[in-house]
């Protein structure tokens, strides 16, 4: 084991009886999913409601002059309009996570006094239908003076760019150096210096089919709105929200139900929701806003684009390597919201799944005038992950090592973990190496030549890639201190409440925002086995209501957490509610709770189980008979709130190190395709994925997150993009131009499991929803092999649409300018 | 979502349509939508009034002409086409075309009338019919009158069909060997380049779409470049690399009806 | 606003409509059908796809006048009395859905597929489901369950 300075403490854990745990049982959502009787947000209708639809910027970067409302509000059917000005003087800026220049940052529910992006809300119109709502904001008049726009990182950081915030005075919003182990030591050591100038991860989001938004109502009695919306953080929605609003945090009530798809896209709706809030209590009526697709395609967060100059790679003769550097800059888009989190969350995953301990990375995150950025799927450690992937395929292939050699040399053992990477992270099991056997044994990687001979036939290209990849997940948010010494937030936390009813009925309520995770099938299966009843006995109530009182400041659904954070709190609430019920039972019958076993659905005495009390027998004790119960037993409520606090410790401000997450799942992907010589279109031929997420609590569930993430990872390296033309106009604002794959275009996937159990977690599973961006990795990989015979060609972009595979087959040469040896 | 205002007209006969577009300026034939609605959609197009055609039966009728070609009325859907025996016989490269256009919804309401004359430079049929020498049947307030495909495309979205006229049918005529190919977004999806062809009595006719605003005939692929001078640049293809997949579709496409 | 009478899930509706109403807000705001989702505004998703006439269609790509005189179904109209349809339990059975949000569509899609194919062969499979983007499986889990509801 290595020598570990931060390890999080080693859950010990109890040998339990074969139970539902582990067991892929028929999910509960499934019934009302696919008999039309989900209840998604849009679903629900109030009296008197209006429809709001948002006036939004034709420009990526304008000021505004006026904004004229009168005659979007003489039309019959318009309720109201909301303007900037009105949001400026009723409400405060969003609070910033950055130190400045980004802390300076002005952001607003709608555009004051400027425009950003294209597709930026200047205005919100209510009217008595959706059509009505988008002929009145037809007719608000927005004057515009337009200004030069910045679309490329690296122009925002020219000498001379156009600056989006005047009040941080540059385009920057963060930038700080991370420097672990010695890399100038390692250069010197190596024998081989690999240099890249430039590698570009592109822009993309998963794109929810779901849109986001909420029915908002206000009541005036109280000042209380609420919020029946598809947020998917409302704990930290309602702490950007309501110090905005000069409002208490209890003032604002999220209500989620049925959520279609999150992804993370699905947690910067403040600004709308300010927005919603505000025309809720001007108007006093209920509003309802649904975001069009267009809409979420301009305006909604899209996941972080990244570029990587400078990267230089130590490499001694053996394949070993030593360190890297590089320059990274971060485009966020045109405000930062979530941001400058990105700048230190890659760093859960520093050196990837490698062994190399000399890091240096100098990080700078900018502003564009282009759609802000948000968490998505994978968030910030999949460009990372894509870089060390690209390093080390890059190191095989200028230097001739094989692929999946240079891997194994490099990899980190099984027999090493936990293990502490150069920044204080503790990777805390998994074996890589057996993982990817099994993804090549899967694609029948010892007949590839067979087939590439066979596809050079047919006068095709057959490539294969190797994408291996990490899902960190369990964040310790005292990572953000990295960034901003002065931020107060560390740790995490999640709560459930688990009661038994009245009538015996055991009702289960999560402080998580499930989005098709199947939330409540998997808190049933942990229940079950604690109480001693069936999956079917448990009601897990769908979907997060911050009134039920169960849910803490880091509350909801994203990174990768749920099967540590969200089970470890349905564990501990259920196993305190045992507790009490053996206590009941205990009273009733004089023994001591130690004497009770609950089986059945009963509490029953272990020395004589005709000795027993149903459920519904000591709910209704505790709740109308507990005249009868012994007087120390009173306390009991059979209503038992837990929350589950991950072990963590605050980190190293100084030396940015600390352990960031406590979760480490692994997933190896190989990627087989062929390309057409003559016009560079491709098509995936073979898949396959190993996952190890530690113990699995549904398999059936782990292994469709793995599906999903792969697909999601397909779909940004082939066909989806977010581009954008030089006056910072979205070229893909909807389905055609951004294409999301269909069942024609994937090929069928094999997928394979192993289980390395954590040893820091309540069941030994592992957070494991995002994937780590490893089909992406795994097809630029396997292009970079494929376009080998054509002048061994640089694959320098995440993204990879026909027509730059056609570049770099015809022009190779560009692509080879991008990278050189230097051998000693 | 959410269109503009408009009417709605359901006219019985070929005669009440043309009566409905003759009496609004503003009138656009509505046949399958699955173009128009898209359009009216993003308010980049609101018609005052929609002449639905869906009663017209008269508009939907496959069937093989005396000389052995193939008379469709402008109402036939993608899906007709494709399980049409008449289609099969005469022209199967038509029933395969139809069959990559967008998916089964869209090709259960979709029609070739709509098709052509929504004209769009991506379509898969406008290529088709030029390279097929089709005959486009219109009707309107002068009568009935007869336009080549060659004269019928007239730039994106604009077509011969007039003001106040309907195309009523499409002839294709007795054809030698045909071939088509595409290079698409995904499998089956929007065309980045296309080219239909048509071989006739050892003479080669090859139509790419996707390259000007109408098709582009050539009778060699060695000419498409030179024959593409416009073609466009967008985020899937830059003009070059556009020019240069018409000129494999172009090879494919004249291999395949060799 | 203009009368339209059809038959939804077997049962007679007669309404009045705004001619530029499309049927999916008509289905979802005006008749309170809201298994049926909006998933773009382009035609592309298929989240919105119903039978008309037997037919998958996508409902936002049809006014609600358009459906004046047939016979539309939608997903609340698959599961007789409650009971789930074997492709619903296929779904269910094979992990064929995560958020659910394109199930509906999805079923519709497949619903139409296998009654006009009965034994349908895995490409025609994903043929038939090609209008439907689902962003949560992969798709590789629904091609399975339509399979194993055709066995059945």
């Amino acid at each position: 084991m290595t020598q570990t300075t931060m390890e999080p403490l080693v859950v010990e854990r109890e040998q339990t009886k074969p139970g539902f745990v582990g067991q892929s049982i028929p999910r509960k959502e499934d019934r009302r999913l696919t008999q039309g009787q989900g209840v998604f947000f849009d679903d629900l209708k109030r009296q008197g409601m209006g429809f709001i639809h948002f006036v939004r910027s034709p420009y990526a970067h304008a000021k505004i002059r006026s904004i004229d409302v009168s005659k979007a509000l003489a039309l019959e059917g318009v309720y109201g309009t909301l303007t900037g000005d009105e949001v400026a003087i009723q409400t405060d800026p969003f609070f910033e996570l950055s130190t400045p220049p980004g802390s300076e940052i002005k952001d607003y529910a709608l555009a004051v006094g400027k425009v950003r992006f294209q597709g930026e809300p200047v205005a919100a119109v209510a009217a008595a239908t959706r059509e009505l709502a988008r002929d009145a904001a037809e007719l608000v008049e927005v004057d515009y003076e337009p200004l030069e726009t910045v679309v490329e990182p690296d122009a925002a950081l020219a000498e001379g760019a156009p600056i989006l915030h005047d009040d941080a005075g540059s385009n920057v919003v963060w930038s700080g150096v991370f420097d672990w182990g010695d890399w100038e030591a390692a250069k010197a050591e190596a024998d081989h210096v690999l240099t890249i100038d430039y590698l570009h991860f592109d822009r993309f989001s998963s794109t929810p089919l779901e849109m986001s938004g909420c029915l908002v109502e206000y009541e005036r009695a109280t000042g209380q709105w609420t919020l029946y919306c598809n947020l998917q953080m409302p704990g930290v929605g309602a702490i950007w929200m309501a110090p905005a609003m000069r409002v208490g945090i209890d003032k604002l009530r999220f209500v989620t139900h049925d959520i279609g798809g999150g992804f993370g896209n699905k947690i910067c709706l403040h600004p709308y929701f300010v927005a919603c809030c505000l025309l809720a209590r001007k108007l006093n009526r209920p509003v309802q806003w649904t975001e069009w697709r267009t809409d979420q395609h301009m305006a909604n967060s899209h996941g972080n684009e990244r570029v990587f100059r400078e990267v230089e790679v130590a490499v001694k003769a053996d394949g070993t390597l030593l360190g890297f550097s590089c320059k990274a800059i971060d485009d966020c888009g045109a405000f930062p919201r979530y941001e400058p989190l990105g700048a230190i969350i890659w760093s859960q995953v520093t050196p990837g799944l490698y062994r190399w301990r000399n890091i240096r990375v100098d990080f700078t995150q900018v502003c564009t005038n282009k759609s802000p950025v948000g968490p998505n799927r994978g968030y910030s450690r999949l460009q990372h992950l894509w870089l060390t992937e690209r390093i080390i395929d890059l190191v095989a292939h200028e230097l001739g090592f094989d692929p999946v050699e240079i891997r194994k040399r490099n990899y980190v053992k099984s027999d090493e973990m936990p293990y502490e990477t150069p920044n204080g992270c503790v990777y805390d099991s998994g074996d890589y190496a057996r993982c990817l056997d099994q993804a090549l044994e899967l694609v029948g990687y010892d007949k590839i030549e067979e087939r590439r001979r066979d596809a050079e036939a047919r006068g095709k290209l057959l490539g294969v890639g190797i994408g291996s990849t990490l899902d960190s997940g369990t964040n310790n948010f005292g990572q953000s201190t990295l960034i901003n010494p002065e931020l107060q937030f560390s740790g995490n936390n999640e709560v459930a409440t688990v009661k038994l009813d009245i009538f015996g009925e055991i009702v289960v309520t999560l402080g998580t925002v499930p989005q098709g995770q199947g939330h409540e099938t998997t808190a049933s299966q942990v229940v079950a086995d604690i109480l001693g009843v069936t999956p079917e006995d448990v009601h897990v109530r769908p979907g997060h209501d911050s009134f039920w009182n169960s849910h803490a400041g880091f509350s909801g659904t994203y990174a990768s957490q749920f099967a540590v954070t969200g089970l470890g709190a349905v564990k501990g609430a259920t196993e305190n509610l045992a507790w009490e019920i053996k206590r009941v039972a205990a009273g009733v019958f004089g023994a001591a709770p130690e004497d009770i076993e609950l089986e059945g659905g009963q509490a029953r005495l272990a020395a004589n189980p005709e000795a027993a009390i149903p459920f519904m027998g000591i709910g209704a004790i505790v709740n109308a008979n507990n005249a009868i119960l012994p007087l120390d037993v009173r306390d009991v409520t059979l209503n038992c709130r837990y929350v589950y606090v991950p072990p963590f410790q605050l980190p190293d401000k100084e030396r940015k190190f600390g352990n960031l997450t406590l979760t480490y799942a692994t997933q190896i992907h190989v990627c087989v395709l062929e390309v057409d010589r003559e016009t560079g279109a491709y098509e995936l031929v073979d898949w396959a994925v190993v996952d190890d997420c530690g113990t699995r609590i549904h398999p059936q569930i782990v292994e469709g997150q793995v599906h999903g993430a792969w697909a999601h990872g397909v779909g940004a390296a082939t066909s989806e993009t977010f581009a954008y033309d030089e006056d910072g106009n979205l070229l893909t604002a909807n389905f055609y131009d951004y294409h999301v794959p269909h069942a024609l275009d994937l090929p069928p996937v094999k997928s394979g499991w192993i289980e390395s159990p954590s040893p820091f977690t309540p069941f030994g599973s592992k957070g494991m929803g995002e994937g780590g961006g490893g089909a992406i990795h795994a097809v630029c990989a396997a292009i970079q092999d494929a376009l080998r015979p054509a002048g061994k060609p640089v694959v320098y972009d995440s993204h990879n649409p026909y027509h730059r595979v056609w570049e770099l087959m015809t022009r190779p040469e560009e692509s080879r300018k991008l990278i050189s040896v230097e051998s000693r | 979502m959410l269109l503009r205002e408009v009417q709605y007209a359901r006219p019985g006969s070929v005669e009440e349509a043309l009566q409905a577009l003759a009496a609004h300026e503003g009138a656009r034939a509505l046949a399958g939508g699955q173009t128009l609605l898209n359009v009216m959609k993003a308010r980049a197009a609101s018609p005052d009034v929609l002449v639905d055609l869906r009663d017209l039966e008269e508009l939907r009728g496959v069937a093989r002409t005396q000389d052995g070609g193939l008379r469709i009325g402008a109402m036939a859907t993608y899906a007709q086409l494709m399980r049409e025996p008449a289609v099969g016989e005469a022209r199967p490269i038509l029933a395969e075309v139809v069959a990559q256009i967008a998916d089964v919804q869209v090709r259960n309401r979709g029609t070739i009338g709509g098709n052509v004359c929504s004209s769009d430079p991506t379509n898969h049929l406008p290529p088709l019919a030029v390279a097929q020498r089709w005959t486009m049947h219109a009707a309107g307030p002068a009568g009935e009158r007869d336009v080549a495909a060659d004269e019928f495309f007239l730039g994106v979205y604009f077509t011969a069909i007039g003001p106040g006229e309907l195309l009523t049918a499409i002839t294709i005529p007795p054809g030698g060997s045909d071939g088509f190919a595409s290079v698409t977004l995904g499998v089956d999806g929007t065309c980045i380049a296309n080219a239909a062809a048509q071989v006739r009595d050892g003479q080669a006719r090859i139509a790419l779409g996707c390259v000007g605003a109408v098709p582009v005939v050539v009778s060699s692929p060695d000419e498409v470049r030179a024959a593409a001078p416009d073609a466009p640049a967008d985020v899937h293809a830059s003009a070059d690399y556009r020019r240069h997949l018409a000129e494999v579709c172009a090879r494919r496409a004249l291999e395949q009806a060799s | 606003m203009i009368t339209v009478r059809f038959e939804l899930n077997g049962e007679a509706v007669e309404r009045e409509v705004d001619p530029r109403r499309l049927l999916v807000h008509f289905i979802r705001d005006d008749l309170d059908l809201t298994g049926t989702h909006v998933g773009c505004d382009t035609g592309n998703c298929g989240a919105c796809t119903v039978l008309v006439d037997g037919e998958a269609v996508k409902s936002c790509m049809l006014l609600a006048v358009q459906a004046d005189g047939t016979r539309v179904e939608t997903v609340e109209g698959l599961a007789a009395n409650g009971e789930s349809s074997p492709l619903q339990q296929a779904f269910s059975a094979a992990h064929a859905l995560q958020c659910g949000y394109c199930t509906p569509g999805m079923l519709m899609s497949a619903t139409y597929l296998l009654r006009n194919n009965p034994e349908p062969t895995e490409r025609e499979i994903r043929k038939g489901i090609q209008g439907n983007i689902c962003r949560c499986t992969g798709y590789v889990n629904i091609v399975e369950a339509i399979q194993e509801a055709a066995r059945k």
